[in-house]
């Protein structure tokens, strides 16, 4: 299990173009479990709802988990994603 | 920022049936615009779709929730589609979406994230999506949404429901003074009515006035009436409505209790009986102490104003007269058309105190009715009006305005009563004709009944001064008078002594000097004693009596024994006593210490023909002290209104 806690950067936060994305990348990638922990709340990745749900604005930190599969490589692709404010 | 708040019921089309994705987003515009936040509709569809184009946004599970941030948004809103059969929103996982939410977003802030997030966290129940698509109208469908935020964000306050038909519950919140916890409760009320989701009308009879005042329409339409008073309230309006009656204390502490009592239909019908029922006199948790104080400061505060503006231009005219160096005579105070004046027209403003304060007791008691009995009445006592000897005689003071007040009061509620049996054909002139002239008929007999005996009261202590200034008990006679000044403040017992001593005062003695000396300083002390007390011990006083505090110190230093009436009226059993004890001790060292005064008035104004009057001044400050330690200890500290 690895894990990375990143900021989110882009302005508009966690909405759904983001999310979607987020969900999109998690099901690409059947055998690593992804999870984030933001605002106190457990969030599956691959649930585009409950990250949607739990309203991450922009500065907030999220703590990205993989487990399971290529686990390092995926984490650092949603790494890298959020880095870059998701294309925004 | 709840979902409910956003979303009208003008903005939602249940059981709808678009045959594609973009009739499904016309529609949901349209409805956007019809709830009325929607500045410029083709430049939001043109974001709606624009964003559409980056990926669809039906998000899965039958959901799709289109959105923009717009310039063309005024406000946020939502819009809402159920579509049973669902359509084709091109959703990720293919399936159709049968429940269509749209968001509108101004370009700034975090509105649009924080409404999604909301609706997602809401939409994730699978049962509450099921409730949704089931609602049978709109109504029903806004109750499952407002169901589910107070169960997922239970300590937020719930959403006031719009009504068409007006405020569920109304309320009315008064107290004494009318500055503070009118307020307090107002606010307190306003809130639970948020917390509980009830809407809710708060009326303030405060100090400047009813604010806020309830209309025809709101009482006809409203659940029940909530009145938070500890003073008298208009209550013909209630007729026939259910009122719930309690303290202003209540309304702060527990207005969710009372809010509730009202929803849950636990509160008595009220009926108006002939004017005579008010808040003061019902209600049966009140006891007799607190209705009486309830009225008490109902004349008051009234009278207050009188008192602070008619003692001050008193003061003003002693002023004038002291800088122009008028003789301290008698007419000291109106030596001069400027302090004349002054004396005049201050005179005016304090003849008019104790018929407001007698007028306000008997209204507070007995509603309209009640005021030309407690002003006439007064007036009858001033003059010292008896049967035999109508142009007056002994003027019964502030005692005797008190009894007219709540004598009258009570004799008109009497009144009232008995008029219940009359035949109801003459209703219609009871409050213009059967009720005024009976109350001066009964007012007129009791006041000219009670005049003589405070006449006598008068001629013994007379009798019993010139007795004891006979017999050279000095001292003893300084205390007594100076004790009497303190006693009544304006009634038979200050005028007997003010007038023994201007009496003796002609005679031009030593030993008149002497009396008029503790005389005065008598009626000094109870002002001075009590401005002290709200400087000091500020716990025992409300906030009007503290705000007047310091003018008391210009009322006593300028000998206007009545600044001390408001305070005495309002505790008469531990405010006079108190005043009693300083002027006493006042008056007893004045006389030990062989002060001398020749002029009649004038307070402090006068002090520099005192003899001995550096004495003069400790007495005055002992009494002073004296007075103010007995306040201190004899009233209680207050908690609460």
């Amino acid at each position: 299990m690895v894990s990375k806690v990143v900021t989110v950067c882009n302005a508009e936060g966690m909405h759904m173009r983001p999310a979607g994305m987020i969900a999109k990348l998690a099901k690409e990638h059947p055998d690593t479990e992804v999870t984030m922990k933001a605002n106190g709340k457990d969030i599956k990745a691959k649930a585009i709802m409950q990250i949607m749900a739990a309203g991450i604005k922009k500065g907030t930190d999220v703590e990205i988990i993989a487990n399971g599969g290529n686990e390092q490589a995926v984490l650092d692709e949603f790494v890298a994603m959020f880095e870059d404010g998701f294309g925004e | 920022m709840r979902i409910i708040d956003l979303l009208k019921k003008k903005s939602i089309h249940l059981n709808a049936s678009p045959k594609t994705k973009s009739e499904a987003i016309d529609m949901l515009v349209d409805l956007q615009v019809k709830g009325g936040n929607i500045a410029d509709k083709e430049a939001y569809k043109a974001g709606i779709l624009a964003r559409e184009e980056k990926g669809s946004t039906a998000v899965g599970e039958g959901i799709a929730i289109p959105h923009a941030k717009s310039e063309a948004v005024k406000a946020p809103s939502l819009s809402a589609m159920t579509v049973p059969d669902g359509v084709d929103y091109e959703a990720l996982d293919g399936e159709p979406s049968n429940l269509l939410f749209m968001i509108a977003a101004p370009n700034d802030g975090d509105v649009h994230l924080e409404v999604l997030s909301r609706l997602m966290t809401i939409l994730m129940d699978e049962d509450f999506r099921a409730r949704l698509l089931g609602a049978k109208d709109e109504d029903e469908f806004i109750k499952v949404i407002d169901d589910m935020e107070k169960t997922k964000y239970p300590d937020e306050p719930a959403a006031v429901a719009e009504s068409d038909t007006g405020y569920k519950v109304l309320a009315v919140t008064a107290c004494p003074t009318g500055i503070a916890h009118t307020y307090m409760a107002a606010e307190a009320l306003e809130k639970a009515g948020k917390k509980l989701g009830i809407s809710i009308k708060v009326e303030t009879n405060g100090s400047g006035g009813a604010k806020n005042v309830l209309t025809k329409e709101d009482i006809a339409n409203c659940d029940g009436i909530i009145v938070a008073a500890d003073k008298t309230v208009e209550m013909a309006r209630f007729d026939g409505k259910k009122v719930l009656k309690t303290k202003v204390s209540d309304g702060i502490k527990i207005p969710e209790d009372l809010i509730n009592r009202i929803e849950a239909g636990d509160a008595p019908v009220y009926h108006h009986e002939g004017g005579a029922e008010t808040s003061a006199d019902s209600g049966d948790d009140e006891s007799f102490g607190r209705k009486l104080y309830k009225h008490l400061m109902n004349g008051v505060s009234n009278m207050l104003p009188f008192v602070v503006a008619g003692g001050i231009f008193k003061a003003i005219a002693f002023l004038i007269d002291t800088i122009g160096g008028a003789p301290q005579d008698k007419f000291f105070g109106s030596h001069f058309a400027a302090s004349a004046w002054f004396m005049t027209i201050g005179d005016f403003a304090m003849r008019f105190m104790l018929p407001i304060l007698a007028g306000f007791i008997a209204k507070s008691i007995a509603d309209r009715p009640g005021f030309l009995v407690g002003v006439v009445g007064v007036y009858i006592a001033a003059q010292g009006t008896t049967f035999t000897k109508l142009d007056g005689d002994v003027p019964s003071g502030f005692l005797g305005a008190l009894l007219a007040g709540f004598l009258g009061g009570l004799l008109m509620v009497g009144l009232e009563k008995l008029c219940d049996h009359m035949p109801k054909a003459l209703n219609g002139i009871k409050p213009v004709l059967i009720y005024p002239l009976g109350g001066l008929g009964i007012i007129g007999v009791m006041m000219c009944a009670v005049n003589p005996i405070m006449g006598i009261i008068n001629n013994a202590m007379n009798n019993g001064l010139t007795s004891l200034s006979d017999n050279g008990l000095e001292v003893l006679l300084g205390i007594i008078l100076a004790g009497m000044m303190a006693i009544d403040m304006g009634g038979p017992f200050n005028k007997a002594a003010y007038v023994f001593a201007t009496g003796v005062l002609a005679s031009q003695t030593t030993a008149s000097f002497k009396i008029m000396a503790a005389v005065m300083i008598g009626g000094m002390v109870p002002p001075i004693a009590i401005a002290l007390a709200t400087n000091i011990f500020k716990n025992r006083w409300n906030e009007e009596e503290l705000k007047n505090g310091p003018v008391n110190y210009i009322m006593g230093l300028s000998f206007i024994t009545e600044g001390a009436i408001p305070y005495a009226a309002a505790d008469p059993a531990r405010v006079i006593p108190s005043c009693l004890v300083g002027s006493a001790v006042a008056g007893g060292l004045s006389m030990a210490f062989d002060c001398t005064l020749r002029a009649p008035h004038g307070g402090v104004f006068v002090f520099a023909t005192v003899g001995h009057w550096p004495l003069y001044i400790l007495s005055l400050a002992i009494g002073s002290v004296v007075g103010m330690l007995m306040l201190a200890i004899l009233k209680k500290k207050r908690t609460d209104a």
